[in-house]
Parts: structure tokens; sequence; C-alpha cells
């Protein structure tokens, strides 16, 4: 079910829209419906799919989000390849499918008209096989070094548990240095990337004339599980751990857009559960990055300070959720645990004590001329670029792009309690420093609100039956580092037929090459910090250390004496 | 203080304080950081401890010139020359006619070791932390001379001793306490110190000239650093503090270290409030510092 909208009733491209695209390309659409109120769905032939994305983007100002690629051989359609849009002021998603069948090529790349698409197209061919025509880039993104060519993990023929042998010569090639330029390495380990990422710089001095990325090392196969070994009341557990920090996130975007397949709706106490919940998780993710922003330019006492502040957030977690992280709050159709009466004092006030100390840190930082002159004039991303690349969350609204899925999509409670938006316009990385602290303090208003008009009631809707065939649900979530995409069709048994996930780092990390271009190498860890990069949920892997099976849990008091056994 | 068993004793004498009494230096430091950042911080032996395990591991090297090889005890022992030319309580004990000259020479000596270090490393970020490490190194340089030469002319003799003994004869003077804050503010890229700690930047590029040095390499370049800061923190107080000065090298000793630690507390706040620059506003900021200290020069031609 979609959430109410603010912005009033349906959008006039609901209806305009496929009679534009007609206009424009000159036939009729294979199919066009409204799934939802809220997402247009238009089929349209191969040979015009470059022209109906153009006129989507030019013509009515839709936002790429993701491909979502698909093996739907085994319903008789070939392969699909949707990708996804939304018109941001309307409250729209647009999907706009093209159908290729089996053995029979690939589709126009949208790469040249949409510059975000780029890596998205790269994973549809890397994993279903499906080639994108005239892409600028077209290597091989995701898969291993080692993986054999036309071997494709996500096709429905690929079982979740096969491993091809591994072999030579399909390593896929890194990009050349320009003529005098040195290569300095960051990566694949790197002491202020706390996750593995390979960025080749090329730098001439210490200009920066150049880059080349090469990641997914961490790749998990979390959605090639969801639709071919889970249930899909399982997957929220699944979706959760995409994101070490995100993780309510995940959780939510999946269970949103499972309810909207589902056509089911979550009790308003569960939205506004949800809601409370996603603001503590972003009180403390802007927090985490603050202080890492400092650390990754020296400020110590700005990490420590930072993570010191956010500590009684993670304690009051625990408390409501029975965990610092990995809350394992949200089920299909609600929420799993309730607030109790008892907790509300508690968190109005640990936030009040969490706001007085932002402030603080507000007051403190604003002043700093040093800090001012490591973050402003660096990493500066246009607002022509970061709308090219379809970069989201505070990039975006740093770079004075006012995008924000908690008001252009209101899900959950975010329709009673909007968020302000907070936007800045030089679009560096003081700039994304200035949102954040902004965003931070904006939350501790939002969960005030929540816990003053959170009404009684149950918190889980229970589905009745199966879970439905031949349905799509879509469902954006303002992560603290951008707008997840969850997408959902379903068709499995119990499970989704396809579950598609698009992490925010995954556009943002695209925008990165034009922010350090011409810089000086010591700006780029700041650079790619100032995105809050968190490649895991990108690549979507998990490691388990399975050799001993043994698991020792150690109380706080253990933690601390094992620490500090040198002390009284 | 001329006859050769004194000298002796006082070159042993501020080797030792040197050596042995910097890693507690730093271990106090450490504290203090500690508790700005609202942690507990280490033990305050911890920086013995350090060096001892340190000194204790595989020597592993990725090159087998000899240079490369002895570079890092070289660099040790030339602060610990320095730190017999520089006075600790008493006159310097290799003080003669003109020393501040190779004051000067010797006091760049670990950073050029350094520089060759990072070079002779073979690593692209052991390069830029070397090529960082020598414009910080230009820049600072130019401070430390002027400021010694300001000595030099208000008590016309370019030996330390002598400007140690002028300036306490002669109290405060203008040009002496500008050039002693000039001083002060090359102390802080001379220790290492944030914001100006730019050619070992751990998260740029992963300390820099130190990335391929481990074991009992890393400890005597640690070592350097730490008996560095120390040093040059003596040579501030000394020549441009001398007040008061009891004639008995124990209190005076004692009290210089007072000094020295109200010095390097000083260098350390600055440390733990600041993010850390990029090397080209690092070099502007050196610049501006090095004209004031002209001014200090100018102040001490007219006689102020």
């Amino acid at each position: 079910m979609t959430p109410t909208s603010t912005k009033g009733m349906q959008s006039p491209w609901a209806s305009r829209g496929p009679r534009l695209l007609e206009k424009r390309l000159g036939v009729g659409l294979a199919e066009s419906r409204l799934i939802e109120p809220d997402t247009l769905w238009v089929r349209v032939p191969r040979a015009l799919l470059r022209g109906a994305v153009e006129t989507a983007v030019r013509e009515m100002g839709a936002r790429f989000l993701i491909s979502v690629g698909t093996d739907q051989r085994s319903l008789g359609d070939g392969y699909g390849i949707v990708h996804l849009f939304s018109l941001d002021r309307d409250a729209l998603f647009l999907a706009v499918e093209c159908l290729v069948p089996e053995h029979q090529g690939g589709v126009d790349s949208i790469t040249p008209i949409v510059p975000g698409a780029d890596w998205s197209e790269r994973e549809c061919r890397d994993v279903i096989g499906v080639e994108p025509q005239g892409h600028p880039d077209p290597r091989r993104l995701l898969l291993p070094d080692d993986w054999p060519d036309g071997v494709y993990p996500l096709r429905r023929d690929f079982d979740y548990n096969e491993r091809p042998a591994a072999v030579e010569g399909s390593r896929p090639p890194l990009k050349d240095h320009p003529r005098g330029s040195t290569v300095i390495p960051m990566g694949p380990f790197f002491p202020s990337l706390e996750e593995p990422s390979y960025w080749r710089i090329f730098v001439e001095g210490e200009t920066v004339v150049g880059c080349d990325y090469r990641g997914f090392y961490n790749h998990r196969g979390i959605e090639k599980l969801g639709d071919s070994v889970l249930t899909w009341d399982r997957i929220p557990h699944l979706a959760e751990r995409i994101c070490g920090i995100c993780g309510m996130i995940h959780s939510t975007c999946y269970c949103q857009a499972a309810e909207k397949a589902a056509g089911i709706r979550p009790p308003r106490r569960a939205e506004f559960i949800r809601t409370l919940i996603l603001e503590l998780e972003r009180v403390h993710s802007h927090l985490l990055w603050l202080g890492i922003a400092g650390h990754i330019i020296g400020f110590d006492t700005l990490l420590m300070q930072s993570w010191r502040i956010r500590e009684p957030v993670m304690w009051l977690t625990e408390e409501i959720c029975g965990n610092r992280k990995t809350y394992g709050m949200n089920a299909v159709g609600g929420v799993r645990r309730d607030i109790t009466p008892g907790q509300v004092p508690k968190i109005r006030d640990v936030v009040t004590g969490v706001e007085r100390e932002i402030l603080a840190v507000k007051r403190a930082v604003v002043g700093d001329a040093t800090l001012l002159a490591r973050t402003q004039d660096v990493g500066i991303l246009s607002r022509k670029w970061a709308q090219e690349v379809c970069v989201v969350g505070p990039p975006a609204r740093a770079s004075g792009v006012p995008i924000d899925a908690r008001l252009d999509h209101p899900y959950a409670a975010y329709d009673e309690v909007p968020p302000t938006l907070c936007t800045q316009g030089a679009g560096d990385t003081w700039a994304r420093v200035l949102v954040r602290v902004d965003e931070a303090l904006d939350s501790v208003r939002i969960i005030r609100e929540c816990l003053d008009r959170m009404p009684e009631g149950p918190i889980l809707t229970e589905m009745t039956g199966d879970f439905p065939d031949g349905r799509v649900g879509i469902s954006v979530v303002e992560a603290p580092r951008g707008e997840a995409v969850h997408f959902v069709m379903t068709g499995g048994v119990n499970r989704p037929y396809r579950w598609r996930v698009r992490a925010p780092t995954f556009p943002n990390l695209q925008a990165m090459p034009a922010m350090i271009q011409g810089q000086n190498l010591a700006d780029v860890p700041i650079t790619l910090g100032s995105l809050d990069p968190c490649f895991s949920c990108t690549e979507r892997m998990e490691t388990v250390d399975v050799r001993s099976g043994q698991v020792t849990v150690h109380r706080r008091a253990e933690l601390e004496a094992i620490v500090r056994r040198h002390r009284p | 203080m001329s006859a050769l068993p004194g000298i002796l004793g006082l070159t042993l004498l501020n080797v030792a304080v040197a050596l042995l009494l910097s890693p507690l230096v730093e271990g106090v430091l450490r504290k203090l950081k500690a508790f700005i950042h609202s942690r507990q911080g280490p033990p305050l032996t911890q920086p013995y401890l350090d060096l001892l395990k340190l000194l204790g591991k595989e020597d592993l090297r990725t090159s087998s010139d000899p240079f490369y090889r002895a570079a890092p005890a070289l660099s040790l022992a030339s602060v610990l020359l320095l730190a017999a030319m520089v006075p600790m309580g008493a006159s310097p004990p290799m003080g003669f006619a003109g020393d501040i000259v190779v004051l000067i020479y010797v006091a760049a000596m670990s950073a050029v070791i350094l520089i060759l270090v990072a070079y002779g490393s073979g690593s692209p970020y052991a390069f830029v932390g070397g090529s960082r490490e020598m414009m910080v190194l230009l820049a600072v340089e130019p401070v430390v001379a002027v400021t010694l030469v300001v000595g030099a002319m208000k008590s016309g003799s370019l030996a330390t001793g002598e400007i140690l003994a002028w300036n306490h004869a002669n109290g405060p003077s203008m040009s002496m306490v500008l050039a002693g804050i000039a001083l002060l503010l090359a102390l802080q890229a001379q220790a290492g110190k944030l914001p100006f700690d730019i050619p070992e930047a751990d998260q740029e590029i992963m300390g820099g000239p130190l990335v391929e040095q481990s074991g009992p390499r890393l400890a005597l370049l640690r070592w350097t650093l730490w008996a560095k800061q120390l040093v040059f923190a003596f040579l501030l107080v000394e020549l441009f503090v001398p007040w008061p000065r009891t004639g008995w090298l124990g209190v005076d000793l004692l009290l210089a270290l007072v000094k020295v630690m109200v010095v390097l507390v000083l260098v350390a706040l600055v440390d733990v409030v600041n993010p850390r620059l990029r090397v080209e506003q690092a070099m502007g900021y050196y610049l501006r510092v090095a004209f004031a200290s002209l001014a200090a020069l100018a102040f001490a031609v007219i006689g102020m």
C-alpha cells in the first residue's frame, strides 16, 4: 500500500506520461499501467528504449534510480531490463521495461544519456548477461577477477551455492594512466577506508589527474539468497545485514516494498516506531561519520568526542531493541517490538543530551580556521554533475539538489512528522559537514515529535494467505548517507522472484572521479570520506568465521577486564 | 667547565636526558591527549614498552644499501649529537666559537636522513612522504636560522653558550621575545605535531617515510622523533627563556625541564585541537612566520 502523500493526489504524469512517450516515440506502448498509485510501469520495444529514457529524463524530469535485470525466461519473457526512475516533485516512480529475448544480444546502453546508469548497466551485464550496447566503459564491474566469462550468477538456472572454478585471463583491464603521471594506489586495504576498495590515483606531483576504481571485493550474493533460499518473511533479517550502519534502513525498505507487493499496510503505530528507530539510526550514523571525517584529516579529538556523544544512542537502541546495531525490529507488515511507556522519558532524556552536545560540537567546529582550510573548496561536486550521476542524500543536498526521499516519497510516518530539507549550495566537503550536522539536529526534533504523536494500537498486520504472485513493489528510504532503493517482484514460491537492492553509496561513489580531478592528493581521503562511503552495502557481502564454530559472548565487564587487565 | 672530565660528564648527562627521558615525556603528552579525547590513555611507561617491543622484533629491510641499513641509527645519533650542543641546565657541553652555524646543520640532519630513508624504501607513499618532509624542512629551517641569528646579533657571538649568558644577563628584549615566539611556532613542525604532521599523515599516506620501517628500525626512528622534540624544546627555553638560573646544575636542569614541559604541553594542545593542513598551506604559514621573524631581526639591528 502506498503511504499517503503530502503532495496531494495523483501526479499529472501518471496519465500524461504514457501519452507523451507515445507521442515522442511515434508508436503505441506495448504496456503502460499504474501498478500502484505511485508507480507507473511502461514497456517499450528494444529499439525505442533510449528514446523513451531520453523523454523521461529531459521532459518529465525523471531521476534515474537503478536498473533491474531479471531472468524471466521461466515466465516466457526472456530477460527483463527495467530502468527505475523517480519523479521527485510528483511522488511518482517510473519503471521503463524492455524485454530481451534469449540469445538475442543486448539492449541500447542509456549511460550516454544518464551518466549515473554506468555501474547499473555493467552490473546487469555481469549478473544477467544482457550486454549494454554502446556503453562507454563496458569493463567487468562486480564479478571477481577469476570468475569465468559467460557465467551469470543471477540467472535462475545458476544455483545459489554453485562455485565456478577460477579461471585465468578474465581480469578486467586497468585504465592507463596519463603519460608523465605516477600511480598512487589506495587500497584494496587502506587505513582510512575501513573497507576494501581499490583506487588507483594518477598524480602529477601531488595533483590528481585521474583515477581508476575497482571494487566489489565484498560481494555477498544477498539478492541471490533472497530469490532462491529465503522466504519473504526471513528476508528482513538478511536485509538488515546489508549494512552494519544503516541496517534498519534496508529492512524497512524491503518490508515496505514487500508490503506494497503483498497489498498490506502496517498499523500506524508501527509506522511511527519505524520512523523513530530510523531517526535514532540517523543520529548515530551522522555522529559516526563526523568522527571518521575528523579522523581522516587528523582531527582525532573530533573523532573521540563525536563517538562519545554517539554512545548513549547505542545504549538506548540496545534498551529498545536488545542490540546496539542490527535491531531486528522489522517484519513485513509492521514491527516486532513495541515502545513501552517506560522507555519514552528515557528516549527524551537521551536525545536532549545528544542535541545539547551536538550543538556544542557545531559551535566548536564552525569557527575552526584549520578545519575550514581543509574542507572548504575541497572535493567540489557541482550541482550539474550531482544530477547527472544521480547522487543522493547529503552529498546531493550539499550541492543544492533538493531531494530527500522522506519528503519526495513520504513513507512510514514522515507524512505526519516531515523532516526539514537541509541544503547547502557550495557542494564542497564543508557543505556536506554542515548538512549532516543540521540533519542530526533535525532528527532529534523528529524523534520528539514521533513520541508526541505516536498513536496507541497494534504493531503488526499479519499477512493472510500466501505471498501473492505477479506483483511489484518499489520502496525508497532515506538512509543517513542517501536514498536506498528496494525493488520486489513476486512470483517465486513464497519468496520474491526478484529482489533488487540499491544502497546509496552505489550512485554516490560514481561521482568521486570528478570530485578529485585537479585536487591535491592530500584531499583525496577526505573527499571520499565526505561521501560517507559504505562499500559493503554497495557490495552486499558478509564474512562469517566458520572455522571454530564456537560462539563466546563476552559481557561488558569481561571485555573491560580483558582490555584493562593491568589496571586495578 | 672547561676541564675535559666536566665536558664529558655534561655530554653524557645531555645525551642521557635526550635518550632516557624523551619516552617519558612522550608518555605524559599521550596522557594529556587522551584526557582531551575523554579517554583513559595508555600508561606513562607505554613509549618505553613500545620501544622494547619494537627493538626485539625481526629487522626487515626493503633495501640492502649500507647507508639505508645504518640510517635509523645515524638519525638517532644526529639527535644525540644535537643534544650535546644544546644547553640543558648549564652551558652546552660541546660549545665552541661559531657553534650555532653547526647547530643549524646538525638540527636538520635527522630530517634529511628521514628523507633519504623515504626515497630508499621504494614505496610510493614513502616517496610522497619524503617530498613532503623536504618541503616542510625547507619552510621551517629559515625560521630556525633567523631566530638563532637574532640571538647572535644581540649577544655579538655565534656561540650558543654566549647567547644564553647574554640573554640571562640582559633580560628580555623585544627582538629576543619575538624570535622565541617564532621558534616556538617552528617547534610545532619540528616535533612532527598537528597541524604539521603532513609528512607522516597516517590517513593519507600511511606514515609516509616510515611506511616501510618496522621493528628496530622503526624503534630508532620513533626514538629520534621523541628525542628531537625534547632537545628542540630545551634549545628554545634555554636560549630565549633562561631565567631564573641558580648556578647549581641539578636545580637548573629541573627548572629547564619544567619550562620544557610547559612548552611541549602548549605544542600538544595545539596538536590536539587541529586537523592536518595540506603541505602548501603549511608552507604558506611558515613563510609568514619567517617574515615575522625577520621583524625580530630588524628589532635586533636597531638594538631593541
